[in-house]
């Protein structure tokens, strides 16, 4: 059942507070993560229904007559509900042993588990309307979970993150009145057929516009970015990850294409602008990681970066760029995943993330420095780990596509990712052990099991690529190259 | 026209108040005042449900949580503010005024006529008809502010109990 990704978070978390008062501990542990694993679970179970049908539309009836609630989900949409399962699992596994020090489980998983219905409904609603109530649910719970260590940076980061997702909000409400102006509906399809038929480019053109200025800014596209690096370093570790590994994705990049490609229809003007748009991103963000200091700040950046690359293979619009920025996407989130929760492990180790403090650490803690080293190699590119493949084949679509200043580009990036993220290796684990640090012990037993299967991922997908992208990349990519016969074919 | 021309004057009018306004409760009720002007305009313009929300939830509820927050913060409710904000807003709003007749004038003329009404039926068929879904999206929206005020005050309660 698909309504289960809405329903069962949503169920869990308006539980847990009462839950909460019995059980501190146990309980909320248990059944944030009984519910995420069985949210995997039924993500899996959809892939042979996705693979033969190609689509599901779900209907809900309530005591024997339709209430109009309504789901689509096709091969992106399964994508994205895999990757938001798979990342959001293991970062509440992560949470068991972290959010020891910061108390309130219970309240941080319910905020975490509407989070993720939040996300989970924005990948699964046929509407532009409900896209953006869905946007706004994930939004306010990640301005609370930013702020949950109620530290003045955090309250501080939290409340510059309110103020600008504001701003985006505005616009891309903005746009979907004018669209319903237009077309006077809402649902994607309706609105894609009453497009077509429509002559209105200037008034198109500015609602383009205001989507690519709004959820440019929920994903960070520089020149949008100014909030996320000071946002996510201060979230607790978990949030962070989840912040950069899914919700800039789900409600930036997710929504932006979901809309331009089945809804609106990818010109080529839009197609360079938006490529224009990532390639400022790719390397901008790199040479602004280079300076950093503080691990997550850093990591932060490479968020963007990494997000710039996702929007550049997305927006060429070839099917091998689709299928490269959708696995970019994946990899990003695993990976971006597992080193913001290695920087938690560091700073509970440690109690800092100042690289200019730590030093020699992989002596002490060799898993933390292990898992570290994988998740930033793949993100950095190299074989045979899994973003070493997705960047391949954004690099191999662009020069298909003869950019080959944009292939060129790329890889020159690609080169300082590795850099900035050898540098985080090498100041915080290589080298002499440092006197202050000569007592350190390794993260508690969750914390490490989460970044070894998140490690084991990057790795895994990396060496199994073939059967990987047939079976999660292919369909998702085929429904957006699909444009926008796709929502045509849903027949609501 | 001459009613439709005193709500939109006095929905303006009540929201500069609440700008310039340095009283927060005034402010907070300029602001409550402001949106029931455009609840009433929602409804003249056939969005029923527009306007039951807008009064209901803006005017009513959001109100509520203003002059509660206004009323746990301090006694002195006054905002103190440069000089220059109090210069700067009226340009910047007349400014704003002057753009926005020059967009909407060139904008509204290339906006096709409405296809359909798109809010034909009742009030009660068009919230559980047509627009289940937003129910569900504004039950998670209220789950994550109640969530979110239970996660940050919790230090407040702490404090007490110490």
């Amino acid at each position: 059942m698909v309504f289960s990704f809405i329903v069962i978070p949503l169920l869990v978390a308006a539980f847990l507070p009462l839950i909460g008062k019995i059980s501190k501990k146990l309980l909320p542990d248990v059944l944030t993560n009984a519910a995420l694993a069985f949210l995997l679970f039924n993500s899996i179970l959809l892939v042979k229904p996705i693979f033969t049908n190609g689509f599901i539309i779900q209907n809900l009836s309530w005591l024997g007559e339709k209430v109009n609630l309504q789901i689509a989900l096709d091969g992106f949409s399964l994508f994205m509900l895999f990757t938001i399962s798979l990342v959001s699992l293991c970062v509440s596994l992560f949470s068991i042993d972290y959010l020891e020090h910061y108390g309130h489980k219970a309240n941080f998983y319910a905020l975490f588990l509407v989070m993720i219905a939040a996300m989970n409904g924005l990948v699964l609603v046929p509407d532009l309307f409900s896209v953006y109530l869905f946007m706004e649910v994930a939004a306010v719970a990640s301005y609370a979970l930013v702020a949950f260590g109620l530290g003045s940076d955090e309250l501080e980061a939290s409340y510059k993150y309110l103020m600008l997702s504001v701003v985006a909000s505005a616009f891309v409400l903005l746009s979907i009145t004018v669209i319903f102006g237009l077309t006077g509906n809402l649902s994607f399809q309706a609105v894609a057929q009453g497009l077509q038929d429509l002559n209105a480019r200037i008034v198109l053109g500015v609602c383009v516009a205001f989507f690519i200025m709004g959820f440019g800014l929920k994903a960070a596209l520089i020149p949008f970015h100014a909030w996320l690096p000071d946002a996510h370093p201060s979230a607790p570790a978990p949030i962070s990850a989840m912040l950069s590994g899914l919700l800039i994705k789900v409600s930036g990049i997710y929504a932006l294409f979901r809309i331009l490609y089945s809804v609106i229809g990818l010109s080529p003007a839009l197609s360079r602008l938006l490529m224009a748009l990532g390639i400022i991103s790719v390397l901008v963000a790199a040479l602004l990681a280079l300076g950093q200091k503080d691990i997550k700040r850093m990591l932060a950046y490479s968020s963007i970066s990494q997000v710039g690359y996702i929007v550049l293979g997305l927006a060429l619009g070839t099917p091998l760029g689709i299928a490269g920025g959708l696995f970019h996407l994946f990899n990003h989130a695993t990976a971006k995943g597992l080193l913001f929760l290695n920087s938690g492990s560091i700073q509970h180790i440690t109690g800092t993330r100042n690289l200019d403090e730590l030093g020699g650490l992989g002596k002490k803690v060799p898993i933390t420095s292990g898992t570290n080293l994988v998740g930033a190699l793949s993100i950095a590119g190299v074989p045979p780990l899994a973003g070493f493949w997705s960047k391949l084949i954004i690099i191999i679509a662009l020069v298909q596509a003869k950019a080959f200043g944009y292939a060129l580009v790329a890889i020159l990036a690609s080169i300082l990712t590795l850099w900035y993220y050898l540098l985080i290796q090498r100041k915080a684990f290589f080298g002499q052990v440092r006197e202050k640090w000569q007592q350190v012990r390794e993260a508690p037993f969750w914390m490490s099991a989460a970044n070894i299967i998140l490690a084991l991922i990057c790795l895994l997908v990396g060496i199994f690529f073939t059967p990987v992208y047939k079976t999660w990349i292919s369909p998702a990519a085929e429904a957006l190259a699909r444009g926008i016969h796709q929502v045509l074919m849903w027949g609501l | 026209m001459a009613i439709q021309i005193i709500l939109l004057c006095g929905l303006i009018i009540f929201s500069v108040l609440a700008i310039l306004l340095k009283d927060l409760i005034k402010a907070a009720l300029s602001l409550a005042v402001a949106s029931l002007f455009l609840g009433i305009i929602f409804f003249l313009l056939a969005a029923p449900y527009a306007g039951v929300f807008e009064i209901s939830v803006v005017a009513g509820l959001i109100t509520v949580l203003f002059v509660l927050t206004i009323a746990l913060t301090k006694k002195d409710g006054e905002v103190k503010e440069s000089r220059i904000v109090h210069l700067a807003f009226p340009i910047f709003f007349i400014l704003f005024i002057v753009i926005d007749g020059l967009v909407m004038k060139s904008l509204l003329q290339k906006i096709p006529v409405l296809p359909i009404g798109p809010e034909a039926g009742t009030f009660g068929e068009v919230l559980w008809k047509q627009r289940t879904f937003d129910l569900v999206a504004q039950i998670g929206i209220i789950l994550a502010g109640v969530l979110a005020v239970l996660a940050l005050f919790r230090k407040k309660e702490e404090d007490k109990d110490e």
